[in-house]
């Protein structure tokens, strides 16, 4: 990578940083799921994890919103939260995507899905 | 027969029957000739003022098809001509079985507002409301390009005044159509009077229906003209996707659905680190027993036997739920899908085959051709 790249890289960094971060928590193969936002600087220093607690674990949810929790919680009765097709470790920026709202607002988008494992196949083939 | 009402023939009616015109033949002439002389025509008809050969604008015309008779018949005479005419005619007034069907059909009630909107992506930003069956209709509305025709017919369908009156006509047992009065007629007309009186003949005979459907109707009349063309074009094609989820018409069974949701492609990885990409699949479930996933297309995973379509994904200690419900919809769909994502290990080869080829390997289902 070339210095001027590298430099475009950083600036990019600082600038994501500086973004909204919107998470939204999916149980199992739903479209939709529960946003939380958190503000530019609340999230950095935190892990993915820790931010999905928090979110599972907010007050003051609409009954809508209630519902997504109780499916979420049956889901990680045994299950995992992943994103991008792995299950989530580090920080939320290694995650996110930036978007825009329709008013051309900026922010950074996770998605998390609450996959409770469904194995397949009645038995297995052991070979070492 | 059909030649004949399909021609610019000049036919003549006269008491009901239909009159041919005759040859301009040398013998025909005097057989004619004689015919008038002796006055056997008369003798010959079942009725006196029914003549056999009748002289119209100076041409002859010989009795051929008694109308009513024809009218009558029809269904036997032309079974595919009278089916054609029937299923136009029911067209017309959206009478057919699918359309009153579609609009009690529980089944699909539950497909559309219960099971759909898990799966669809309903609000735009970052909003998430829950939303009812109306704005459910509506996001269809939005996301599904329905053919102009369907809010035609959608008018139809709410429109009462045409049922309303075939009910009240054959209340008061007004003659289901007018005969098509004396005279000269071409081929042409005769046939556009005759395929009105058949369909006249068969509303007549769809009685049942049309009051079933008038019911039905009047339940719907305040539904908006785009819902009520959803419907028709559900009813028509038998099948709808959003987003990737999706839903069939069975074609055996009626009144049952297969409901499926795509997986996007994904990758899976074998005992030695190795990745296989995996093509987009539909897991499907059937809306009657038993309530397993399956995967539509032809396809090949660890969790499925043989390399085809239909076949149904293995699962480990899933217990398949045994009434229609949303709920156990959505678990089934997505109990397939996770098993196919993420269900596989690696360290343990699960399933009816190994991605990898073991130092066993038994040449079953191959994965070379997925290998990234």
């Amino acid at each position: 990578m070339s210095d001027i790249e590298l430099k475009k890289e950083l600036q990019m960094d600082e600038a994501e940083k500086l973004l909204p971060l919107v998470l939204e928590i999916l149980p199992g193969h739903a479209a939709e799921g529960l946003i939380d936002i958190y503000e530019p600087g609340s999230y950095t220093a935190k892990s993915l994890r820790k931010l999905c607690d928090k979110t599972l674990n907010k007050k003051n949810l609409s009954i809508e919103e209630q519902l997504i929790v109780e499916d979420i919680k049956r889901q990680l009765d045994g299950g995992k939260l992943l994103s991008r097709g792995q299950e989530i470790e580090g920080t939320a920026l290694e995650y996110a995507v930036a978007e825009q709202t329709e008013a051309g607002e900026k922010y950074l988008y996770v998605p998390i899905r609450a996959i409770k494992p469904q194995e397949g196949g009645a038995g297995s083939i052991i070979v070492d | 027969m059909k030649q004949l009402l399909d021609s610019d023939l000049e036919l003549v009616v006269e008491s009901n029957f239909i009159y041919l015109p005759l040859l301009f033949d040398p013998e025909i002439e005097n057989e004619i000739q004689t015919v008038f002389r002796s006055k056997k025509q008369i003798e010959n008809s079942v009725k006196p003022d029914l003549k056999t050969i009748i002289k119209v604008k100076d041409k002859y015309f010989v009795k051929a098809l008694n109308l009513p008779s024809l009218l009558e018949n029809y269904e036997v005479i032309n079974a595919y001509d009278y089916k054609r005419l029937r299923n136009d005619c029911l067209l017309k007034y959206q009478l057919t079985d699918e359309v009153d069907g579609i609009f009690l059909d529980e089944t699909l009630k539950i497909i559309l507002f219960q099971i759909m909107p898990h799966f669809i992506k309903k609000n735009s930003g970052l909003t998430r409301k829950k939303f009812n069956d109306k704005e459910i209709l509506d996001l269809i509305n939005r996301k599904i390009n329905i053919p102009a025709r369907y809010y035609k017919n959608a008018e139809t369908f709410k429109n009462l005044a045409p049922l309303k009156n075939i009910i009240e006509n054959l209340e008061i047992q007004t003659p289901v159509f007018k005969p098509p009065g004396n005279g000269i007629l071409t081929g042409r007309k005769l046939r556009d009077w005759f395929h009105n009186a058949v369909q006249a003949k068969i509303l007549k005979s769809e009685r049942h229906r049309i009051a079933k459907s008038l019911k039905v109707r009047e339940q719907f009349n305040q539904t908006k003209p785009e819902h009520i063309a959803i419907l028709l074009y559900i009813s028509d094609m038998g099948a709808l996707e959003i987003d990737g989820f999706g839903f069939t018409r069975h074609n055996s069974y009626k009144g049952e659905y297969f409901v499926y949701k795509r997986t996007k492609e994904f990758v899976l990885t074998d005992y030695y680190a190795r990745s296989y990409l995996f093509p987009e699949c539909s897991v499907a479930v059937s809306t009657y027993l038993p309530f397993r996933p399956f995967v539509m297309e032809k396809y090949k995973h660890p969790f499925l036997l043989g390399h085809k379509s239909g076949q149904e994904i293995c699962l480990k200690e899933s217990v398949p739920s045994s009434e229609l419900s949303a709920k156990n919809v959505i678990r089934t769909l997505e109990e397939g899908i996770t098993a196919l994502r993420y269900g596989y290990d690696c360290r343990r080869r699960n399933g009816y085959h190994s991605l990898d080829r073991t130092w066993v390997y038994i040449p079953t289902i191959d994965f070379e051709d997925y290998r990234i």
